[in-house]
């Protein structure tokens, strides 16, 4: 990867001054799965739809959201390989830090990395653009905390925030519900109801995917029973 | 805190007849039991080892005018540790001479008071005072005897007698030289750059000695293994004298008054911590 | 120890108080039992409350500072913050860890306030072992008679001026025992509020 003599890099400025591959790889994550997040003043929600190609498919076998650290949870729209690449880089960049430092890596310091990586990506030779945005969740010394970071490396801090196919209805949504003082159950009920919008078909515990961490700083993955039980609270 | 200086007071010469039998056996060549050992040079290289402490000294003596001044600190160390501030390395062979001390601690000590007791023996065989020169000979000769032996012993003689002050440098290699400025030990350099510098012949009894204190103290100052206390002695045609016995602690803000902006608290002694 | 450690000579020493710690050492660089300058520093300020003690071979102490200092810097701007004294020291043995079969010949004492004001006191040898303490820690050429003199003088729950009476009593009184270190001493006090410094006179010799 970007050794051979041929390797120049694949994203090359267009006479308009534009990055196209970084666009195609945004229209690659905007005709991904929605996903969204919420920070609550207790905590932090990401969810995501999780539509299988085939009925066939076990759906116990995905797990579209994913943990960094024991205190950060990351979900993604766009293409699951390369997710699962950003996933392996984040976690072993999160490792070197606590080995170093003894310290669990602030959210901040994280997400920092992975985005020098996707940055990487869009400058070095051989290789393409990465073909997601991330959600990053966490909760640590500065309290609940989301990030989102896009395929040019450029991060935002959000209160809450949506990407993939449905992005632009999702966000309207997220902007009429969302209120500062917000508590970690209210937020997992409007993750839920901003996902059923534009929902196409029924909405279950198999089709969606929840990750929450409050203020115990544990993030975790809820279960499709809890899933279940939230979905009858919003029903 | 205050150094305890009670092992540095001078000690009245002993005077008086020996009896014959002791007599004898002190005035026979000292004999030492050899270990039993087929090994010999194998273990002395070992023993040697062992018994090495007192290496870190700084010594002086010098004539002038008025006679012989003996300087020298008081500090002991092995390795790095200080095992004592108040040793004394200047030994009082008789009243008209002085040896100091640099080397093995023991070696010095033991061949000091054996020379006192030649000397002494000299004095009633012959009814005169021995010269500088004799004394310092009978310790080289025995030095000698004993050469490559693992003996450690740097010393200066120092004294006067019929002829006037007499000085002599005497060591375990065998060495022994006439001289009128001597400085021993590991301090040594930095008091003979001190000495060197202050020397002059026709210096009074006060400015000699002040001299001699000052080369000791600047050798305590930039010599680890050396500190503690500067003894300053005087030697003149009535005996040796101890002029002063400073604490270098002390010596150090008498010479170097410090300034009241740079330190910003002084210590206070401690009651009974 | 073996002999490089005690070519330039040092003592020092870190103790804590109540929500207070303070770190002291002698002003002393030597080459071997030669003194060569009597103003020689060997604890270096990291930030407002965090500071870092160097005893062993001074070239490496110096070099070593510089490292963290770079290290230190670096994290500062990268975190917008100051390092806790207990990340500080893991970054320490890190670095020394990286020269396991070289090592830096320093015995680091590091003594810091961290949150809530807990004072924080740690030594490490000179390939990283942490070793932390409650009460005191001790390093260089004089570590033996500071260990003793420590030990009986320690109390706990000293207020910051007791603490520097302490610590400057154990330091005089422990580098008297030893050739290599001592001619004055600097101690620094460090409470949430202040940095107190102070120059110690002692015996020069």
């Amino acid at each position: 990867m970007g050794d051979s003599q041929y390797s120049f890099s694949l994203t090359t400025f267009s006479p308009s001054g534009k990055l196209v591959q970084i666009e195609h790889a945004l229209t690659a994550v905007g005709s991904g799965q929605t996903s969204l997040g919420i920070k609550a003043a207790n905590g932090v929600v990401i969810a995501t739809e999780k539509k299988l190609p085939s009925i066939l498919v076990d759906e116990t076998s995905v797990q579209k959201i994913q943990l960094l650290t024991p205190n950060i949870g990351v979900v993604y729209s766009g293409m699951g390989p390369d997710f699962r690449v950003l996933v392996r880089k984040s976690r072993k960049q999160a490792e070197q830090y606590h080995r170093l430092y003894k310290e669990p890596i602030p959210v901040t310091q994280l997400v920092r990395e992975i985005a020098a990586v996707m940055q990487e990506f869009t400058q070095s030779g051989g290789v393409r653009p990465f073909g997601v945005s991330l959600l990053v969740a966490g909760f640590d010394d500065k309290g609940p905390q989301l990030y989102q970071v896009d395929p040019s490396g450029s991060y935002f801090s959000w209160k809450a925030s949506a990407m993939g196919k449905n992005v632009s209805n999702a966000k309207t949504f997220l902007e009429k519900r969302y209120t500062d003082d917000m508590e970690l159950d209210d937020a997992v009920h409007t993750s839920i109801l901003t996902l059923k919008e534009g929902f196409e078909g029924q909405i279950s515990s198999k089709n969606i995917e929840i990750g929450i961490i409050g203020t115990d700083k544990k993030f975790r993955v809820l279960t499709p029973a809890e899933i279940d039980d939230y979905l009858a609270e919003v029903e | 805190m205050k150094l305890d200086t009670s092992g540095l007071e001078s000690t009245a010469p002993l005077f008086g007849s020996l009896s014959s039998g002791i007599h004898d056996e002190i005035s026979a060549a000292p004999s030492f039991a050899l270990p039993n050992t087929i090994n010999f040079d194998g273990f002395q290289k070992e023993a040697i080892q062992m018994v090495k402490p007192a290496k870190g000294t700084t010594t002086l003596a010098f004539i002038f005018k008025e006679g012989v001044m003996v300087a020298a600190d008081s500090r002991a160390s092995m390795g790095g540790y200080i095992s004592s501030q108040s040793v004394k390395k200047i030994i009082e062979i008789n009243p008209y001479m002085l040896g100091t001390m640099a080397g093995g601690a023991a070696d010095c000590q033991f061949w000091h008071r054996n020379l006192g007791i030649k000397c002494r023996l000299h004095e009633l065989a012959n009814k005169r005072r021995i010269s500088v020169t004799g004394a310092s000979k009978l310790l080289a000769n025995i030095l000698y005897s004993y050469r490559g032996m693992g003996l450690s012993v740097g010393t200066m003689i120092a004294g006067w007698d019929e002829t006037g002050p007499g000085l002599y440098y005497v060591d375990s290699e065998g060495g022994r030289l006439k001289g009128t400025r001597f400085s021993v030990g590991s301090g040594s350099p930095y008091a003979y750059g001190v000495l060197d510098n202050g020397y002059r012949y026709d210096m009074s009894i006060e400015e000699a000695a002040e001299l001699a204190r000052r080369s000791i103290y600047h050798a305590t100052f930039r010599d680890g293994a050396s500190g503690g206390v500067a003894s300053v002695y005087y030697v003149g045609p009535d005996g040796w004298k101890k002029l002063s016995g400073d604490d270098v602690g002390e010596l150090h803000y008498h010479y170097y008054p410090v300034m009241p902006s740079t330190v910003e608290q002084e210590m206070v002694e401690v009651t009974g911590a | 120890m073996p002999q490089i450690f005690e070519y330039n000579g040092s003592a020092l020493i870190a103790m804590v108080g109540k929500n207070c710690f303070a770190i002291a050492s002698d002003r002393r660089l030597g080459v071997q039992l030669q003194t060569i300058a009597t103003d020689f520093q060997r604890i270096y300020k990291v930030h407002d409350r965090l500071f870092l003690g160097l005893s062993g071979l001074a070239t490496d102490a110096q070099t070593l500072y510089q490292r963290l200092v770079f290290r230190h810097k670096l994290y500062q701007l990268r975190e917008e913050r100051d390092m806790k004294p207990e990340t500080f020291a893991s970054l320490v043995s890190a670095i020394l860890y990286e020269k396991r079969f070289g090592p830096y010949f320093c015995q680091p004492v590091i003594a810091g306030l961290g949150d809530e004001d807990k004072p924080f006191i740690c030594t490490m040898d000179s390939i990283g072992a942490k070793e932390l303490a409650k009460d005191f820690v001790v390093a260089g050429t004089a570590s033996e008679s500071l260990y003793g003199a420590c030990e009986s003088m320690f109390r706990p729950d000293m207020e910051p001026e007791d603490l520097f009476e302490t610590v400057s009593q154990a330091l005089l009184s422990s580098v008297d025992r030893d050739c290599l270190s001592g001619w004055g001493g600097h101690v620094y006090v460090v409470t949430p509020t202040e940095v107190k410094e102070r120059i110690l006179k002692g015996r020069m010799d």
